[in-house]
């Protein structure tokens, strides 16, 4: 890793702080800065849930950046988040995307990993290298921390532990999608590719919920009262109560929009953390989206659904039904973000800034506190991507 | 399929037909038309939920209400913030087998091309399998159609049913 270098020549961000750059969206010279900077620097990327991989020696594979890593389950139950190489030539060790194995073989040269990581067989060993010891080249891991069961890791040693990286008024949330207590399990996935640039992908608002899904109109479903919080380090979390009226006329089969949950939730909850994972929980549907930007044009997304170890049959099949046909690619209440993500991709070819309006009081001031349904919350956001890419900010 | 008579597999066949040409159609009220107005269900899912055992699908309609709420969604309520684009369904017959009172189960191997905003190029939306229960009364209807996609990253959102 170098050292912070100065960006400022190669993008200069306008003064006001409600302006984005387009090309920030289209420069592909950006993305090996956005790696080095971003993925591979001072934040946390959750990978998996504890329930995805709920049996010894389940696997998940999964990416950090271009990085290939796989999480596993130990033969002490203890989950552990490995580089997906072997650690002699570097061949992958994982090709599915999910599976369960007692050992990693590399089939190139045979060397076998433990599901903890060690390496426990190497054939020819006596005509290595004077010195080689198998303690030696365990599988490289990551800073790894546990959060309600999901697994978070860093590239970083500098940066601040979990909880205080994501404050409060992101993990308090967050947990209660989690269900509380971490007590999930694993419903599927719905499996996506947008044809946009990351953060495009990341950069939805609270302005546009309402004007964008006519379904909310046409199921008179009404916003209630709500809050937007974000961070200095540009995390947002949105919490609204949903008022879903008695009569819905629009639909034959408006139990699909029952809200069964006992949770103390107002209904509503959409969180994304920095620099591109959603989470939310909208009436019982738990849901995480581990994103994967396929370099700088592309972005994979990975809707991951949960139900509660405590619910009844009834409630898994609701919160499956509700799942399958309100959210993700193809949703009732979302596939109309699927078709922004692409058309704002292709519009951001032209020049000129992308300007944020509703909740702007000082162009020329970031602002921390901000309305349930303003879009002004993602500047935060834009304002710690251009000091993270060392962008230099005109003189106003 | 030897043992199976040739007009039942016409009729599958015929039914199947429809069901593809109203699609590529984009006339959702002959979709729904496929379906037995009792039973009839869709489902549209992963392989890799599918062999998993995880339950999630990407459309789930599993009574005719939501078979009839399915074509509102697409015709009503996102008809006009979808990119539209043209689907072509090549289908293969694969398998039948008789389950007795008249119904069937029928299983197609089929491959969806689709042209981006009707007017780009073309390119595989998804491919896989549809495992199907048929009833053969007057006319034959689909008590199930599940299709269950190879393609487990879909290549866009999907804005109607395979």
């Amino acid at each position: 890793m170098s050292k912070t270098p100065d960006n400022s020549a190669i993008l200069e961000w306008p003064a006001k702080y409600n302006e984005i750059p387009k090309e920030v969206f289209e420069r592909v010279d950006l993305w090996p800065i956005e790696l080095e900077k971003i993925f591979y620097g001072d934040e946390w990327h959750p990978i998996v849930h504890q329930s995805e991989i709920p049996n010894i020696g389940d696997y998940k594979a999964s990416e950090l950046g271009e990085m290939p890593l796989f999480a596993v389950r130990g033969e002490d139950n203890q989950i552990r988040i490995f580089q997906n190489t072997c650690t002699h030539r570097g061949t992958t060790l994982v090709t599915e995307s999910l599976g369960n194995k007692t050992e990693f073989e590399c089939p190139y040269h045979r060397w076998l990993f433990s599901p903890q990581g060690e390496l426990v067989g190497c054939p020819n060993s006596r005509e290595f290298t004077p010195g080689f010891d198998k303690k030696d080249f365990s599988l490289p891991t990551f800073r790894t921390e546990e959060f309600c069961g999901l697994y978070f890791i860093t590239m970083s040693e500098t940066v601040a532990p979990l909880k205080e990286y994501l404050g409060e008024d992101f993990y308090e949330p967050l947990s209660r999608i989690l269900g509380g207590d971490g007590r999930l399990k694993f419903a599927g996935y719905q499996k996506v590719h947008y044809d946009c640039n990351w953060k495009a992908y990341c950069d939805n608002d609270g302005y546009h919920a309402p004007l964008l899904h006519l379904a909310f109109k046409m199921l008179n479903w009404q916003g209630g009262q709500g809050v937007q919080n974000v961070s200095e380090n540009g995390h947002l979390s949105f919490e609204s109560e949903l008022k879903i009226p008695d009569d819905i006329t629009a639909l034959k089969d408006a139990s699909i929009l029952d809200f069964k949950g006992t949770e103390t939730s107002t209904g509503s909850i959409v969180q994304m953390q920095f620099p591109l994972t959603v989470y939310s929980k909208h009436m019982d549907m738990l849901n995480i989206r581990y994103a994967f930007p396929k370099g700088p044009k592309g972005i994979e997304v990975h809707y991951a659904y949960f139900t509660h170890e405590d619910d009844d049959d009834e409630m898994i099949e609701h919160r499956i039904r509700q799942a399958s046909n309100l959210l993700g690619p193809c949703g009732l209440i979302s596939m109309e973000d699927a078709s922004i993500f692409s058309r704002i991709d292709k519009g951001n070819k032209t020049p000129g800034m992308a300007i944020f309006q509703k909740g702007v009081k000082d162009e020329y001031k970031l602002e921390l506190k901000v309305g349930q349904n303003d879009e002004s919350g993602n500047l935060p956001r834009w304002e710690h991507y251009r000091k993270l890419m060392g962008f230099k900010r005109a003189e106003s | 399929m030897s043992e199976i008579e040739p007009n039942v597999i016409f009729s599958i066949e015929n039914l199947n037909r429809d069901y593809i040409c109203a699609l590529d159609k984009l006339d959702m009220n002959k979709w729904l038309a496929c379906f037995n107005k009792q039973e009839g269900t869709y489902k549209l899912i992963s392989n890799e939920n599918e062999s998993n055992g995880f339950p999630i699908a990407f459309m789930l309609d599993d009574k005719y209400e939501r078979l009839q709420d399915r074509v509102t969604q697409v015709t009503v309520i996102q008809e006009d913030s979808t990119e539209h684009y043209q689907t072509r369904h090549m289908t293969q017959l694969t398998s039948i087998v008789d389950l007795g009172n008249n119904r069937y189960q029928a299983n197609y191997n089929f491959s969806v091309f689709y042209t981006q905003n009707l007017i780009e190029q073309t390119a595989i939306l998804c491919v896989g399998r549809y495992e199907d229960i048929v009833l053969i009364e007057n006319t034959a209807s689909f008590i199930q159609r599940k299709a269950v996609i190879d393609t487990n990253v879909l290549p866009r959102y999907m804005a109607y049913p395979v």
